[in-house]
């Protein structure tokens, strides 16, 4: 039993920090960024590249984050911004992108899978169970970072002037917000969110160049239940859905655990499009 | 920029090569690899195998006296598709036999082409069973890879409780229907049996059914991505103290992907890895080595199965006396001849052969033992 709560937990928080980039993406800037899971793949990718420059494992974080903002930046610049308010444009861009993204990596890396060695290894013994030291420490780090961006959110008017482009781009330029500038580092802190994502992962996972499609998919279905541009509706998408496919998988089978999201994804998108919470509608 | 000049040298040169080929070949043979896909990974180094296994054929005299050229085509798509591109080959192009590593429904579409007019040597790991007239059969079947391999274990591992995991379809299901025959034998039990969606990507609730299960050993039928996943949560629980894992489909490739660190007590069993010592097992990693370079694509028993492919060919159209089915059938049975991997004999229509049990504990391979001329239990009547 206390494996299975462990084992939500680590589902449910590692998911939301998977999603957290899609939410602000899609969420407030609406580009449906079919790219996401390339990122976090890129994310993945931290430590193979740390390594093969030859720096030491500390620089991982920073090799991630500079090497995602980079990647995202320059689609920003080039293709992303002339796409704000054209969802289904933005759509097919960034799936563009996504194939871009996998075969430049295959092309640096190769096709075959990676490995990704656990910093904290060992387990620890938590309430008479054992459990995988490095995955309490990343669900620890998770909190934290969530509860920091609570706060921040909170307190800064960048989610309401994020709206405000969104809404009306004129009307924001002209109370002085620079829509541009916004906008670029919105998209490239959402990546940057992937990014870390993945490097968080890497040891607890496959790598490869296609690993993408799988974090896109269940973060798109969390939002979908969720709701879209809110922290909460966030919490709630991704708590029903991890925590529908861990406690099914656990108690009947993994099928009937998948199965499970499936359904109520689609229940969602046909009778509740908007999902359990939406702030921006 | 370097990488580009050497690409458009690269294709420069297979283009020569094709274009010299062609004006002196005299047999084509058809190889059909995974260059998308699933098992994209595995394309190159299966091309590669195949264009090495040509050389030597072709410096050894050719098959009968004529040199052989081989024609690719790409079957990691839809099985309809793939049956399309290799009709072309064959109806278009004129190939007069063809050498397959691919999935079974892909083999199953080509074979209702194929009708038993054009010779088919199917070459990967499968679930064994497959009689077509033409049809020949390299791969490792499931009970190949276990029928020695479970007893052996069970003894030297002194594991008795057995958990048996693997994704939904029917070469997991068929080869565990096997293993707990095997497993009963030997004096053990099965404690658990569990079938995953390919879509699944968290293991959790199958690892902590392993856990309460008992199991002090499991049998991993879990393909490509999933294995990884799997062997890497495993690992990060801590179960390799508790059980040790066996796996029908861990390559090179996955094993890299697992990583050093999660491998402990990993074991793999197939016919062939690239680390296998003997005389021919070396000369054939050497010779890769030099066509392909040091870089080149990794060799395991899926792209190696390219080359036994095509040197089952050529034996048997030495020994038959010509690409004629009918002939190819009647000279089948009890054919011999060596390859990397060992003597092999045809029985059944499937290869009898070398079986190997190899550790990855080190986070490579390593052969513990081998079983020689091991017989599949799914081959042909005939």
């Amino acid at each position: 039993m206390t494996v299975l709560i462990l084992n939500l937990i680590w589902q449910i928080s590692t998911l939301a920090m998977v999603a957290l980039g899609l939410a602000i993406v899609f969420g407030k800037l609406r580009i449906m960024n079919m790219a996401h899971g390339e990122f976090v793949m890129i994310g993945a990718y931290a430590p193979i590249i740390t390594s093969n420059l030859g720096l030491p494992m500390w620089l991982q974080l920073p090799v991630c984050i500079v090497t995602v903002a980079l990647v995202a930046l320059l689609f920003e610049r080039v293709i992303i911004r002339h796409l704000y308010g054209r969802m289904f444009d933005s759509l097919l861009a960034t799936w563009g992108i996504a194939i871009l993204l996998r075969e430049v990596v295959e092309l640096l890396f190769g096709r075959g899978y990676q490995s990704v060695s656990v910093p904290i290894p060992g387990t620890v013994d938590v309430l008479g169970a054992q459990y995988p030291l490095y995955r309490i420490v990343v669900v620890a780090v998770i909190l934290v970072g969530f509860a920091a961006l609570a706060w921040w959110n909170r307190r800064s008017k960048v989610a309401t002037q994020i709206k405000a482009m969104v809404g009306n781009p004129e009307l924001a330029q002209a109370v002085g917000i620079n829509t541009g500038r916004l906008s670029a580092a919105a998209f490239v802190f959402g990546c940057c969110t992937a990014g870390v994502a993945g490097l968080l992962l890497a040891p607890t996972i496959r790598i490869e160049p296609v690993m993408g499609i799988d974090y896109l998919i269940r973060s798109f279905f969390a939002l979908v239940v969720g709701g879209l541009g809110s922290l909460e509706g966030l919490g709630l998408g991704v708590t029903l859905i991890a925590g529908t496919q861990s406690v099914i998988g656990a108690f009947a089978s993994q099928t009937y655990g998948y199965l499970a999201v499936l359904t109520l994804s689609i229940l969602f998108l046909w009778l509740k499009p908007d999902g359990i919470r939406s702030s921006s509608r | 920029m370097l990488n580009k000049t050497l690409r458009l040298l690269a294709s420069t040169s297979i283009v020569a090569m094709m274009v010299a080929g062609a004006a002196q070949a005299d047999i084509k043979v058809g190889v059909l690899v995974p260059d998308s896909g699933p098992a994209g990974l595995f394309g190159p180094s299966t091309r590669n195998a195949a264009e090495l296994a040509a050389q030597v054929i072709n410096a050894g005299g050719g098959i009968k006296g004529e040199q052989i050229e081989l024609v690719f085509a790409d079957v990691g798509v839809p099985p309809a598709e793939a049956a399309q591109a290799a009709l072309r080959l064959w109806k278009g192009e004129g190939v007069q036999a063809f050498v397959g590593m691919h999935d079974s429904a892909v083999r199953e579409a080509l074979l209702g082409r194929f009708n038993g007019e054009v010779p088919f040597v199917y070459t990967p790991v499968y679930e064994g069973g497959a009689c077509a007239d033409g049809l020949y059969v390299t791969g490792e079947t499931p009970s190949q890879q276990l029928a020695p391999v479970i007893p052996y274990l069970m003894d030297a591992e002194k594991v008795s409780k057995w958990y048996l995991i693997g994704h939904d379809y029917n070469w997991p299901r068929d080869t565990n229907a096997l293993a707990k025959g095997y497993i009963g034998e030997a004096g053990g039990e099965v404690v658990g049996e569990e079938y995953l969606p390919f879509s699944v990507a968290e293991f959790d609730s199958s690892l902590q059914r392993i856990k309460e299960s008992g199991a002090d050993a499991v049998l991993i039928t879990l393909v490509g991505g999933g294995s990884v996943g799997f062997n890497v949560s495993f690992a990060g629980f801590g179960m390799d103290k508790q059980a040790i894992r066996l796996g029908t489909l861990i390559e090179e490739n996955t094993l890299a992907g697992i990583g050093a660190d999660n491998t402990k007590r990993l074991f793999s069993t197939s016919g062939y890895f690239s680390s296998i010592e003997g005389e021919a097992a070396a000369t054939f990693a050497a010779d890769y080595a030099a066509a392909f370079g040091a870089d080149a694509p990794a060799l395991n028993t899926l792209g190696q199965s390219s080359y036994e492919g095509l040197m089952l060919l050529d034996a048997l159209a030495e020994k038959a006396g010509s690409l004629d089915v009918a002939a190819m059938d009647a000279a089948a049975e009890g054919l011999t001849w060596a390859t990397p991997r060992g003597d092999n004999t045809l029985t059944g229509r499937h290869m009898a052969q070398t079986i190997y049990l190899a550790d990855g504990s080190s986070g490579a391979f390593e052969v513990v033992t081998s079983f020689a001329n091991v017989a599949s239990s799914e081959a042909c009547a005939n």
